[in-house]
C-alpha cells in the first residue's frame, strides 16, 4: 500500500515475497505448533498482536504519509488507557450496584470509543500546533528535527501525566465480568477474545479506507508523492491532519483496549512504543501492511521470550534477533529499499 | 487567461526569473522555450502554485493568483505535467487517475473524463492495472499527461514532454497535445525540443537567464536569426 | 592582552581554535574556575550543583559531536554512559581497581560497544541508527537489570569515591578538567581532516561518497569517540554519586542531555556546554522549590526542546552567534579596506 517500488522492481517483488511468504510461513508454522502445546501463548499472541498491529500501523502509517518518526506514538497508548480507565470506572461501579446484562455487554465500549477520539483529537492538535509550523519554517533535516520534537512531545506527556494523576497504577482486573470461554479445549478469556476481535476489524476497516474510498487513495498518494499529489488537488494539510488523528486514535484505542493488561500509569507506553518501532523497523519503515503482519510475528517473539526465558530479557534478545536480520536485510522484513541518508 | 506580469520568481538562495512577461489567451497553444536553466520549469511552477513569487504577478482569469496553494491553483482549473512526471508509483494506472480526479465531485463525470484518456492513449488502457512505478518511460509520460487531465482543466501546463523520450513516444506525445488542442484546452508548453514545437504551436515565447527575449508566432521565430543560429543549429 | 599573546605562543591550535571568541572563551573558563570558590556560592550543596551541572555540560559535548556534525542521533547515549559508569564501578568493587584507572577501561568498553554499535547499523539510514542505538540501549538496561547477581540490579551497586574526604570540590575540578578535555579533544578533531569528512557526510552523504571518501568508516569513528567519552564521564559519575542503578540508562535522561545539547545549539559543541550551567543550577533550584512535582524539569526540558525545534533551530549558540555577527559589521564596515 505505502510501500514504494522502483521500475527494476518486479523481479526484484517476486524475491522478495519470497522471502516475506518464508517468514510468514514459519511464524505460522511455530504459532500452529506452540498452539497445539502451549494454548495460552497463542491466546496471549494473538490478543496482544492484534492491538501492536495496530499500534504498529498506525506508526507506519504516520511515517510513511508524513515522514515523522513519531517518538510520543506510546504516549497516546497511555493517554487512551488513562482516559478509559477514567470513563471505566464508574460504569463498573455502577455495574456492582446494579447489575444488568445489557450493560455488562457494553460497559467497556464507551470508554474505547472516547479514547480512540480523544487519541485522534490531540493527534489532530499536534499536527497543526507543533508540525504544521515546523512544515512553514523549513523542510530541511526533517525527520531528525521531528524525531526530536516528538521526543520532547513524550517527554511532557510522560511526566505531565505523572504531575497530574500520580505513579500509581490505575487499572482493572477485567472488562468483561463473565467466566473465560472453551475454545477447543482451550481456556480464554473473554477480554482477551474479544480484543482480538476488536483488533480484527478495525485492522479490516482501515484496509478497506486506505485501499478503496477517495480519502484512503489521496493518503497514499501523498505518501508517494507529495507534489503529485498537490497537482491533482489534495489539500496536503488536511491529509496530514486526517494521517496524524488516525495513527493517535488506533494508538489510543489499543491502550484503551489492553486496559485490563496494562494498568494506566505514566510510563505504560514505553513498551508499547518500543514494541511499534520494532515491528516498523522489522517490517520497513513506512510500510503499513508489513507492519501489521509483522506484529503478530513480534507478539509472538516477545511471548515466547517472557514464557520461556523471562520476563527481564524481553529487551535482551529482541535486540539481538532484529541486529541479525538487519544485517542480512537492511530494509527490514518486508521492506523493498534502502537509503544511506536520512532525509528521503 | 493567463497573464504573466514582471514575474520574479525563484528559490530560497537563488532567485531565476527576473522579470517575466508573458500571455496565454483562451484556446491558444503556446511555447515557451530556452536554454537549460533559463526559467522555464521555474516558470511552470511559479504558475501552478509550487513557488512563490518575489515579485510581479501571475493572473488567471483576471485575478492574482500569486500566493495561492497548489492544490487550490489545480482546483481552479490550472493543470500542470511536471518534468519528473510526479506519478504514485505503487498505485495502478487506474488509481493514479482516479486521483487525478480527486476534485470531481461527480462520478459520472470522472468516468467519462478517463474514458476520453483511454481513447487519446489507448496503451494505458491496456496496463489499467499495472503498476506506475514498473511503466516504460513513453508510457509514463502518456500517464503524468492522462492523470493532469482528469479535473479537466481549463489551461494546461507540461513540462518538456519529450523529455529522454526516443522518436515514436516523443511524436505520440506531441500528436495527444495536438488532439487537447483541438477539443479546446488551452495549453502553455515548455520543450526543448525547438523545431517540433514551433510548428505545432501558435505563439512561443523564448526565455533566456530568467527574461523573455522573444516573443512571436511559430513561423515568425522558425525565421528568426538567433533563434536560427541558438537553437536550430542553421 | 599579555593573555591573549602568550595563549597565542604557546597554543597556536587552542587559539586557532577559539578565534575571535577568544575573550568570551577565556571569561567563561575563569568564571567556571573560580565560581565555586568565591561567596555566595562557595557552599557545599551549590558546588554539588555545580559538578551535576558540568557533567551535564560535558554529556552534552559528547553527544553533540555525533549529532550536530554526523546528523545522527544516539538515542541510546545514557546507556553508554551507564556501561562506562558500571564497568569501571564493578572493577573497583570486585577487583579493587583504582578509580582513576576504571574511568578510563570504562570509557574503552563504551567505545568499543559504541564501535560494535556503530558498525552495524551506520551504513543504514540515520533514522535506523538512532533507533538501533535506542533499542541496543534498552538491551544493556535490560542486561543489568537481569545480571543482578553481579551489578545487584535496581537495589544499587555502591561504588568507592574518587576521594576519602566528603568535599565536592575537589569533584568539582576533577569533572571541569574532563569538559576541558572533551571539548578540546572533540574540538581539535573536528578542526582535523576528519573533522572536514564529518561535515561533508553529515551534509551530503553521495557527494562525500563521490568524492572518495567512505562514509561508513567516518560515521563509525566518530560514534566510537562520542561513546568512549561518555562512557569517561560515566566512570566519574559512578565514582562520585557513589551509586549506581539501572535507571541511569534511561532513555529519559538521554532525551536530557539531547535537549541541552539541541536548546544551547546543535553543532556547535560549546553551545550545549555554556546552557547546561545556568541550566543544570536552575534545575536544581526548581527540584528544591517544587519537591512535590518531580519531573517539573523534564517537562521544562521537553517543551525547550519543542520549542527550539519549531522556532530556533540553531540554539542559543546560534543566537549567540548571529549577535557577534550584528556587532561586528559595523567595525568592518568603519575600517574596511580588505
Amino acid at each position: 500500500m505505502t510501500s514504494t517500488l522502483s521500475p527494476q522492481a518486479v523481479p526484484l517483488i517476486r524475491r522478495l515475497l519470497t522471502f516475506t511468504w518464508i517468514t510468514i510461513g514459519i511464524a505460522v508454522l511455530v504459532m500452529v505448533v506452540v498452539g497445539i502445546k502451549y494454548p495460552s501463548i497463542l491466546v496471549s499472541t494473538l490478543a496482544t498482536g492484534g492491538m501492536w498491529a495496530l499500534m504498529a500501523g498506525g506508526l507506519a502509517l504516520v511515517f510513511g504519509v508524513m515522514n515523522i518518526p513519531n517518538f510520543a506514538h506510546g504516549e497516546f497508548f497511555m493517554i487512551g488507557s488513562l482516559v478509559a480507565f477514567t470513563v471505566f470506572t464508574p460504569i463498573q461501579e455502577e455495574l456492582l450496584k446494579n447489575p444488568s446484562t445489557l450493560l455488562r455487554a457494553l460497559g467497556p465500549f464507551p470508554g474505547m470509543i472516547i479514547a480512540t477520539l480523544v487519541g485522534a483529537i490531540l493527534g489532530v492538535v499536534m499536527e497543526v500546533v507543533l508540525f504544521r509550523p515546523l512544515r512553514r519554517r523549513s523542510r530541511d533535516q526533517w525527520v531528525m528535527n521531528t524525531f526530536l520534537l516528538t521526543a520532547g512531545v513524550s517527554v511532557v506527556l510522560v511526566n505531565g501525566d505523572q504531575l497530574l494523576f500520580g505513579n500509581d497504577f490505575r487499572g482493572i482486573t477485567r472488562y468483561w465480568d463473565v467466566p473465560p470461554l472453551e475454545l477447543l479445549g482451550v481456556s480464554v478469556s473473554v477480554d482477551r477474545a474479544l480484543v482480538f476481535v476488536i483488533a480484527l476489524i478495525t485492522i479490516a476497516v482501515f484496509s478497506v479506507f486506505l485501499r478503496s474510498t477517495r480519502m484512503g487513495r489521496a493518503m497514499r498518494a501523498v505518501s508517494q508523492d507529495e507534489t503529485g499529489a498537490q497537482m491533482a488537488g489534495i489539500d496536503l494539510n488536511r491529509i496530514f491532519m486526517l494521517t496524524l488523528g488516525l495513527s493517535c486514535g488506533l494508538a489510543s484505542l489499543a491502550g484503551a483496549s489492553l486496559l485490563f493488561m496494562f494498568p494506566s500509569y505514566p510510563s505504560v507506553g514505553v513498551q508499547p512504543l518500543y514494541l511499534a518501532w520494532y515491528v516498523v523497523i522489522l517490517a520497513g519503515l513506512g510500510n503499513v501492511q508489513g507492519a501489521v503482519v509483522g506484529a503478530f510475528i513480534v507478539a509472538l517473539l516477545q511471548t515466547l521470550t517472557v514464557y520461556f526465558i523471562g520476563v527481564g530479557w524481553v529487551d535482551v534478545l529482541p535486540t539481538a534477533f532484529i541486529i541479525f536480520i538487519l544485517l542480512f536485510k537492511p530494509s527490514g522484513l518486508f521492506g523493498s529499499e534502502v537509503k544511506g541518508v536520512w532525509e528521503q | 487567461m493567463l497573464e504573466l506580469t514582471d514575474l520574479e520568481s525563484g528559490y530560497e538562495l537563488l532567485q531565476v526569473l527576473w522579470g517575466v512577461n508573458l500571455r496565454v489567451e483562451e484556446g491558444e497553444f503556446v511555447a515557451l522555450l530556452g536554454p537549460n536553466g533559463a526559467g522555464k520549469t521555474t516558470t511552470l511552477r511559479t504558475i501552478a502554485g509550487l513557488v512563490k513569487p518575489i515579485r510581479g504577478t501571475v493572473a488567471f482569469r483576471g485575478r492574482s493568483i500569486n500566493g495561492v496553494a497548489a492544490h487550490e491553483v489545480s482546483r481552479m482549473g490550472i493543470g500542470y505535467v511536471s518534468e519528473n512526471l510526479n506519478l504514485f508509483p505503487a498505485m495502478s494506472v487506474y488509481e493514479n487517475l482516479l486521483v487525478g480526479a480527486y476534485a470531481v465531485r461527480d462520478r459520472a463525470q470522472q468516468l467519462a473524463t478517463m474514458e476520453l484518456v483511454f481513447e487519446l492513449f489507448p496503451r494505458l488502457q491496456e496496463r489499467r492495472n499495472q503498476l506506475a512505478g514498473t511503466l516504460s518511460g513513453g508510457e509514463r509520460k502518456m500517464l503524468a499527461i492522462g492523470r493532469g487531465l482528469m479535473p479537466s482543466p481549463a489551461l494546461l501546463l507540461v513540462d518538456e514532454p519529450s523529455l529522454g523520450l526516443a522518436p515514436i513516444p516523443t511524436l505520440a506525445a506531441f500528436e495527444a497535445l495536438k488532439r487537447l488542442r483541438e477539443r479546446g484546452v488551452t495549453i502553455l508548453l515548455v520543450e526543448q525540443n525547438v523545431n517540433t514545437t514551433l510548428r505545432l504551436v501558435d505563439r512561443a515565447y523564448v526565455l533566456e537567464q530568467g527574461r523573455v527575449v522573444l516573443e512571436g508566432t511559430g513561423e515568425q521565430l522558425l525565421g528568426n536569426p538567433h533563434v536560427q543560429e541558438a537553437y536550430l543549429g542553421i | 592582552m599579555g593573555a591573549v599573546t602568550t595563549v597565542k605562543r604557546a597554543a597556536p591550535g587552542l587559539a586557532a581554535l577559539l578565534g575571535n571568541r577568544r575573550l568570551p572563551a577565556l571569561a567563561f573558563v575563569l568564571i567556571l574556575l573560580v565560581l565555586p570558590l568565591i561567596p555566595p556560592f562557595n557552599r557545599q550543596d551549590f558546588t554539588r550543583y555545580l559538578v551535576g551541572a558540568v557533567l551535564m555540560a560535558a554529556q552534552a559535548v559528547a553527544f553533540d559531536f555525533t549529532a550536530g556534525y554526523i546528523n545522527i542521533v544516539n538515542f541510546g547515549f545514557a546507556a553508554f554512559v551507564g556501561l562506562g559508569g558500571y564497568t569501571s564501578g564493578l572493577l573497583a568493587v570486585h577487583f579493587g581497581l583504582s578509580p582513576w584507572i576504571g574511568i578510563f577501561v570504562g570509557a574503552f568498553a563504551a567505545g568499543l560497544l559504541g564501535l560494535l554499535t556503530g558498525a552495524l547499523t551506520l551504513r543504514l539510514r540515520g533514522i535506523y541508527a538512532a533507533v538501533m542505538a535506542w533499542f541496543v540501549g534498552l538491551a544493556l538496561m535490560g542486561l543489568v537489570r537481569n545480571l543482578a547477581d553481579v551489578t545487584r540490579g535496581s537495589l544499587g551497586l555502591n561504588v568507592p569515591l574518587f576521594f576519602a574526604s566528603a568535599d565536592n570540590l575537589p569533584y568539582y575540578y576533577v569533572i571541569l578538567a574532563m569538559l576541558f578535555v572533551t571539548l578540546l579533544v572533540l574540538a581539535l578533531v573536528i578542526r582535523s581532516h576528519l573533522g572536514l569528512a564529518f561535515q561533508a557526510i553529515g551534509q551530503n552523504v553521495q557527494a562525500a561518497r563521490a568524492s572518495g571518501i567512505n562514509p561508513t568508516r567516518y560515521l563509525v569513528i566518530n560514534f566510537t569517540l562520542s561513546c568512549a567519552f561518555a562512557g569517561l564521564l560515566g566512570g566519574f559519575y559512578a565514582h562520585y554519586y557513589g551509586i549506581l542503578t539501572p535507571d541511569v540508562m534511561l532513555t529519559s535522561h538521554t532525551v536530557e542531555i539531547l535537549a541541552i545539547a539541541y536548546i544551547g545549539g546543535r553543532g556547535s559543541l560549546w553551545g550545549g556546554a555554556l546552557i547546561a550551567i545556568p541550566l543544570g543550577i536552575g534545575v536544581e533550584l526548581l527540584r528544591i522549590q517544587f519537591s512535590d512535582l518531580p519531573g517539573l524539569h523534564l517537562v521544562l526540558y521537553g517543551i525547550l526542546l519543542i520549542l527550539v525545534m519549531i522556532y530556533r533551530p540553531a540554539g542559543v549558540a546560534g543566537f549567540l552567534r548571529g549577535l557577534d555577527a550584528r556587532l561586528r559589521r559595523p567595525r568592518a564596515e568603519a575600517g574596511a579596506t580588505e
